[in-house]
């Protein structure tokens, strides 16, 4: 897998996502992009994904039905007197938090390859020279993050064997103040390391540069034209927004920013498979 | 006092009336310290505290370049001089192997943890890959080139560390206690690789508690104590008398704890299956076994930290004094005493902390802050912060990690003294003169089994 293809295809999924308010095409790219997981990644890898997208997303839509007393379609209502949630409970509102939701599920599945099809060396082989050591020094920090949620785990349960219990936020000063310490002299033990290994000494090189193959030259350059074809249908009078309010309307599609969406399945074909 | 000249070929690194003070600190940690470092293994021993590590980061720079403070005298390795050139410079000359496995590794993939410093350097790109091989056939570790470095075992760890820094060719390697983390199993082989090591013509430092096994094959031996370091001849080193016999003033009583039928594992995952066992008041149980196979989760299940997937644990009510692998989960007081105190607040114990602390050899250091302290130090005031008072179950993990020989000796006539008050103790140790001295039962933890070894004594 390359981190460049991956990073072009990432964005075109973001970008289209982010850029229309037509829940048509961000369904698209939601399906474009969990399929691609899928079938590269594996379900089974994706388990603890889904679930995260499925509650986030939920979260979201549930968040604006129930704020948001806005619409002419009432489904029901509850009295005003109740502080909150009080008022007309809509269709409008109901779809416009389904957008919400579909948006940031396709926006977490976009930028999903980077954890999930990545490993980090990947991205930062894929660098330009100017931020490898800036990237170095990240990829090197992000390996201490399991260190201290191991020790979060190994703090509570020593203090808890030696008799501490938790007992508002202050008790909890005894567990978190050693977590942050173990953490951050992991993070200066880590740094002798590198400094003992010459991180700085010189102009880095590298044991494996990123190289672009074929295949992932069609994923970028599919990427690129579903972004300018989305563009360019929008400047058109293609890829017609959508808004909710006051009364729910069906989204409006048209055949070229569809297309462009449909771009974004190259890397199904492209990616190896799981 | 060896002449000011540069190194020569039998001297890799030479030490000149060294005295050097840590930011803050009014004492210094090596005090007019003048030392040759030839070629050949040699071996740094010392108590621990005494300035071994301090020592050991002057031949590559990181004390004074990394860690600040102040230094006088003169130091070299290789001709440079050591106080002028930063570390980053002198890394292709001395390449150095830290204590702890898990916080050396900057990438992902053994390989590319291999290659790391070589493209610190600018190593051309186009040679790397045959260097990395190389390095990693003289480690030993060829196998695991293409691993995730997290999916690996701490001896693994150490020789892909080792093999980090022989890819860079140096002239010296460094190893700061590298096996004090390790099995038997892995400590052999990272011994070995040191050995090959300094076959191979390069110089090699290695700073260790358990000698016998090089000592066989050291050139040379420095002492270093209090900041004061002293050459002395190997062959005049001796293995430390007979291990403390610690008779027994009571025999075992009542049963303690069990485990009936217990699988168990984080994360739902069953690390231990079907496991019966037992420990009685008054009673010494040692569990062994190579690293991963199940002795922490083990103690966690006793200790009730860690509830079984299946099975029944049963325990008498009391006080649990837990000590867990990692010393520092315990620390975050401002002073070893206060460390105790808490613990002792907490179980409404009378006891005076100094008896503790006194006992462990700690009075000197009671007012320091613990994670000032060494790693040996560190494991004391840990000890000290768990067991005051009486505890009714005492479960230790790996105790003597990082100890000299004089704490371990503390440490055997505190757990002899609390079975005798009645605790039940179980240890999970790689230390076989521990278990020599203190175990009543040994139990296998291999593979997720348990298997009773039989009464070590009457």
């Amino acid at each position: 897998m390359n981190a460049r293809a991956v990073a072009a295809w990432s964005f075109a999924c973001l970008f289209i996502v982010l850029f229309t308010t037509n829940p048509a095409y961000k369904t698209a790219v939601l399906v474009a992009a969990f399929v691609t997981l899928a079938t590269t990644a594996g379900i089974r890898r994706m388990r603890r994904l889904l679930i995260a997208v499925a509650v986030i997303g939920a979260f979201d839509a549930m968040l604006n039905f129930v704020s948001a007393h806005l619409g002419r379609t009432v489904l029901f209502a509850l009295p005003d007197s109740i502080p909150g949630l009080g008022g007309a409970y809509t269709l409008e509102a109901l779809a416009f938090g389904l957008t919400g939701g579909i948006t940031i599920a396709a926006a977490i599945f976009a930028a999903a390859p980077f954890s999930l099809l990545l490993q980090p060396h990947d991205v930062m082989d894929a660098l330009p020279g100017a931020l490898s050591r800036t990237g170095t020094a990240i990829a090197a920090s992000m390996n201490l993050l399991p260190l201290v949620v191991t020790s979060f785990g190994e703090v509570s349960e020593a203090q808890r064997l030696r008799g501490w219990r938790p007992r508002g936020p202050r008790s909890w000063a005894q567990v978190v103040v050693p977590v942050v310490l173990t953490s951050v002299e992991g993070s200066i033990q880590l740094a002798e390391s590198m400094e003992a290994r010459g991180f700085g000494a010189a102009t880095r090189s590298s044991f494996q540069k990123s190289k672009l193959e074929w295949q992932h030259w069609m994923v970028i350059a599919a990427s690129a034209l579903a972004v300018v074809s989305f563009i360019a249908a929008h400047a058109m009078g293609g890829a017609k927004d959508w808004y909710a309010y006051p009364s729910l309307t069906a989204p409006q599609l048209d055949l070229p920013s569809l297309v462009a969406c449909l771009l974004l399945f190259t890397p199904v074909l492209m990616w190896p498979r799981d | 006092m060896p002449s000011p000249v540069h190194p020569g070929a039998d001297v890799a690194a030479r030490l000149t009336d060294l005295t050097y003070w840590y930011p803050d600190s009014a004492l210094p940690a090596l005090d007019g310290v003048s030392v040759d470092f030839g070629d050949g293994i040699t071996v740094v021993a010392g108590p621990s505290g005494g300035g071994k590590s301090t020592l050991l980061r002057v031949l590559n720079g990181l004390v004074p370049h990394f860690h600040g403070g102040r230094i006088a005298g003169s130091a070299q390795v290789a001709g440079m001089d050591i106080v002028q050139t930063p570390t980053r410079s002198l890394a292709r000359t001395v390449g150095f192997v830290f204590q702890d496995p898990e916080l050396q590794a900057v990438y992902d993939i053994v390989e590319r943890e291999v290659a790391f410093g070589l493209e610190n350097i600018g190593f051309p790109a186009a040679a790397m890959r045959d260097r990395v091989d190389e390095a990693l056939v003289q480690a030993g570790v060829e196998h695991l080139a293409g691993r995730q470095v997290r999916t690996l075992s701490g001896g693994e760890r150490q020789r892909v560390a080792i093999a980090s820094v022989l890819a860079m060719r140096p002239q010296m390697i460094v190893l700061d206690e590298p096996t004090s983390q390790l099995d038997p199993e892995g400590s052999s082989l990272v011994i070995s690789a040191a050995i090959r090591m300094s076959e191979a013509g390069r110089s090699v430092v290695i700073s260790e508690h358990r000698l016998e096994r090089l000592m066989q094959v050291a050139a040379s031996m420095v002492v270093v104590d209090a900041g004061h370091a002293e050459r002395q001849e190997p062959s005049t080193w001796r293995p430390a008398g007979p291990s403390i016999d610690a008779v027994r003033t009571r025999p075992p009583g009542a049963e303690a704890w069990s485990l009936s039928g217990v699988t168990a594992g984080p994360a739902r995952d069953a690390v231990l299956h079907q496991v019966d066992l037992g420990g009685r008041r008054g009673e010494v149980l040692a569990l062994s076994g190579p690293n991963g196979g199940g002795k922490t989760t083990l103690l966690r299940v006793i200790a009730g930290a860690l509830e079984p997937l299946a099975g029944t644990v049963e325990r008498r009510p009391g006080r649990i004094a837990y000590l867990p692998q990692n010393p520092t989960a315990l620390l975050h007081r401002p002073s070893v005493r206060s460390e105790v105190e808490l613990t002792l607040d907490r179980a409404a114990d009378l006891e005076d902390p100094k008896v503790i602390l006194r006992t462990l050899g700690l009075d000197a250091l009671s007012e320091r802050y613990p994670r000032d302290l060494s790693s040996g130090e560190r494991q004391r005031a840990a000890l000290a912060a768990v067991l005051p008072g009486r505890p009714d179950l005492v479960l230790l993990d790996e105790p003597t990690r990082g100890m000299d020989s004089f704490a371990r000796t503390a440490l055997i006539r505190l757990v002899a003294a609390l079975r005798d008050a009645g605790s039940a103790i179980v240890l999970a140790t790689h230390d076989s003169e521990l278990r020599d001295a203190l175990a009543d039962r040994v139990a296998l933890v291999c593979g997720g089994k348990v298997t009773e070894q039989g009464a070590v004594r009457a």
